[in-house]
Formats: C-alpha cells, sequence, structure tokens
C-alpha cells in the first residue's frame, strides 16, 4: 500500500524504532539548518505551489506597494509550535481577499464574510504547512495551529524582536498580498 | 462507478466544498455528500448514516482527524468503509500516525482533482 510515497510496511518498523525516534526527536534541533528553514525561496515556491493548485492561477513575487489604496484587510495567522515557535501570517486588502474566495470556491461575494475569512484562513494554513514542508525535520517536529483570521481598518500586527522574519509580497493579475513568516523561537 | 455516499469532514467550510468539488471531477458520482466540522461531529454523522467513502482533515477543533479515525475503529462504525486523510500536514510521521490510525489513503493540502482522483478511486474499487 502506498501514502503519497510511504509504504504501509514502514508501520512495522516505526515501532520498533520508536524508542530510537523519540531519543532522535528530542535531541533534534533546527539551529544548525537555520539557513535551510530561513531561505526566502521556500516560502516563494510555497506561494506559487498553493496558489497554482488551489486557485489555478500563476502568482510572482513583486516589490512592495508604496501605501495600501484599501482601507479595509484581511489577516490570516497560523501559529507553529514545536522546535520552531512562531507564525505565518497572510495579509491582502479587501479586494483580492474576495478575489481569492471566489476562485476557491466558485462563489461571489461582495463584502468580507465570513467564508471569505473561512477560504483566506485555509490559504494560510496551506502556505504555513507548505513552507514547513520543505524542510523535513520541521515538517515532522512542527505542529500547526488553527488558522485565526481578523478583518477590519487601521490595525496592526506587532511582534517583538523574532529569531528571523520573512515578508515578501506577491501579485496574481491585478490582485497585491503579502506573507510573513515570522520565527520567534528556534530550537 | 456506482453511487457514493461521501462523508467529509474538516472545520473549513469551503475545504469540504473544494474536496467535493474534486470528488465531482474525479468522476465520482457522489449520490450523497454528509458534512462534518469536526470528529465529534464526524462520529455523530457515522452514527446515523451509513457512507461508502470518508475523508477527514486532521488539524480540526474538539477532536481531530487522527481521534477522529480511531474512534470509528474503537466504535466499529462504518466498518470496512475506507478513510481517506486531507491534510496540510505531509511529514512521513504524520502519515504513520494516520496509517496507524486506520487510514486507508493520505492526500496533502494543495491537491489536484487528479491526486483526488488516484488515491480515493482504487480504494472504492477494492471496497
Amino acid at each position: 500500500m502506498l501514502f503519497n510515497g510511504v509504504r504501509g510496511s514502514a508501520i512495522a518498523s516505526h515501532r520498533e524504532d520508536g524508542n530510537k525516534e523519540m531519543e532522535r526527536t528530542m535531541t533534534l534541533s533546527l539551529r544548525e539548518s537555520v539557513h535551510l528553514v530561513s531561505d526566502p525561496r521556500n516560502l516563494d515556491e510555497s506561494v506559487e505551489e498553493v496558489f497554482q493548485l488551489m486557485l489555478g492561477v500563476n502568482c510572482s513575487r513583486c516589490a512592495r506597494p508604496s501605501e495600501s489604496v484599501e482601507l479595509e484587510s484581511v489577516t490570516a495567522v497560523v501559529g507553529f509550535g514545536g522546535l520552531l515557535s512562531g507564525a505565518c501570517v497572510f495579509r491582502s486588502g479587501a479586494s483580492t481577499a474576495i478575489k481569492v474566495a471566489k476562485q476557491m470556491t466558485g462563489m461571489e461575494f461582495t463584502e468580507i464574510d465570513d467564508t471569505v475569512k473561512d477560504g483566506i484562513g485555509e490559504i494560510c494554513n496551506m502556505l504555513a504547512g507548505a513552507w514547513k514542508g520543505k524542510v523535513p525535520d520541521l515538517a515532522a517536529n512542527c505542529g500547526l495551529s488553527i488558522p485565526a483570521v481578523i478583518s477590519g481598518r487601521n490595525y496592526n500586527l506587532h511582534v517583538q524582536a523574532p529569531e528571523f522574519r520573512l515578508n515578501h509580497y506577491y501579485s496574481f493579475d491585478d490582485a497585491r498580498f503579502d506573507v510573513t513568516i515570522i520565527c520567534d523561537g528556534l530550537q | 462507478m456506482s453511487e457514493v455516499r461521501t462523508l467529509i469532514v474538516d472545520d473549513s467550510s469551503v475545504m469540504r466544498k473544494i474536496v467535493e468539488r474534486a470528488l465531482r471531477q474525479a468522476g465520482l458520482d457522489l449520490a450523497v455528500i454528509l458534512e462534518a466540522g469536526s470528529g465529534t461531529e464526524g462520529l455523530e454523522v457515522l452514527r446515523a448514516n451509513h457512507v461508502d467513502l470518508i475523508l477527514s482533515d486532521i488539524n480540526m477543533p474538539s477532536m481531530d482527524g487522527l481521534e477522529f479515525l480511531r474512534q470509528i475503529r474503537a466504535q466499529s462504525l462504518a466498518p470496512g468503509v475506507p478513510v481517506v486523510m486531507i491534510t496540510t500536514e505531509s511529514s512521513e510521521e504524520h502519515v504513520k500516525q494516520a496509517i496507524l490510525a486506520g487510514a486507508q489513503g493520505y492526500i496533502r493540502k494543495p491537491f489536484t482533482a487528479e491526486q483526488v482522483k488516484e488515491r480515493v478511486l482504487p480504494l472504492l474499487s477494492a471496497a
């Protein structure tokens, strides 16, 4: 039996190696591979992959806009816990959030309702999962929280002195958004 | 393929719709689609309904997908019905946990309709 490339026979060895695996996990550190974890290309690849597969659009990195013309914005946050603690943050104006939700569901939206927020939360969840999946030790030893979504005007997200931070802007068609990876603790 | 009664368990209603669309694109004749927003709700649905296929997320509030799967087996709900996990968690360790809990398939989000077809159709043919 094959599960995304992992054979069912792996289970037997998994049980036998349980103690060794636990020992390895307990002593594992991401400090030595921080250059892999913070590689900015992982974030770009994750965004391109998620938007291509779930929305069918080609998304590319762009320059940071000089200023936002939209007052209302949507922010989704998925927390990381385990060997890395921090968060993946997706942020866009209302029009981009509506466009993303429309592309995902095929439905029409005129405002940021619960379905739009749900869709943006899932996008953020998949971005967080795809990003941590780029580094095997991170994928196996870092959990994800349930997405939290905030919408409104004139709010800021503040994080104190992170270990590292990636903040990239992307576009597809006339839509713009940014994704931030915040690492505030690395074991 | 004959009509398939399917349970989709995911805390995101948008993802439940996307999974349903992918199943239809895969060519499944979906007679009934039942939905649940957590493992707890999923167990309630299974106590009251017969299904031919279960697709479940892992990270959910109230009861996660792995515990949902363990409870299905422990309570002998839906015996012989294939369960496919659809989740953002992609490590080998998560796949192993899903297999140990009794899953027959594993699909990583984001996914394509083609991936859903490849992993789900053989399970229905074998059931």
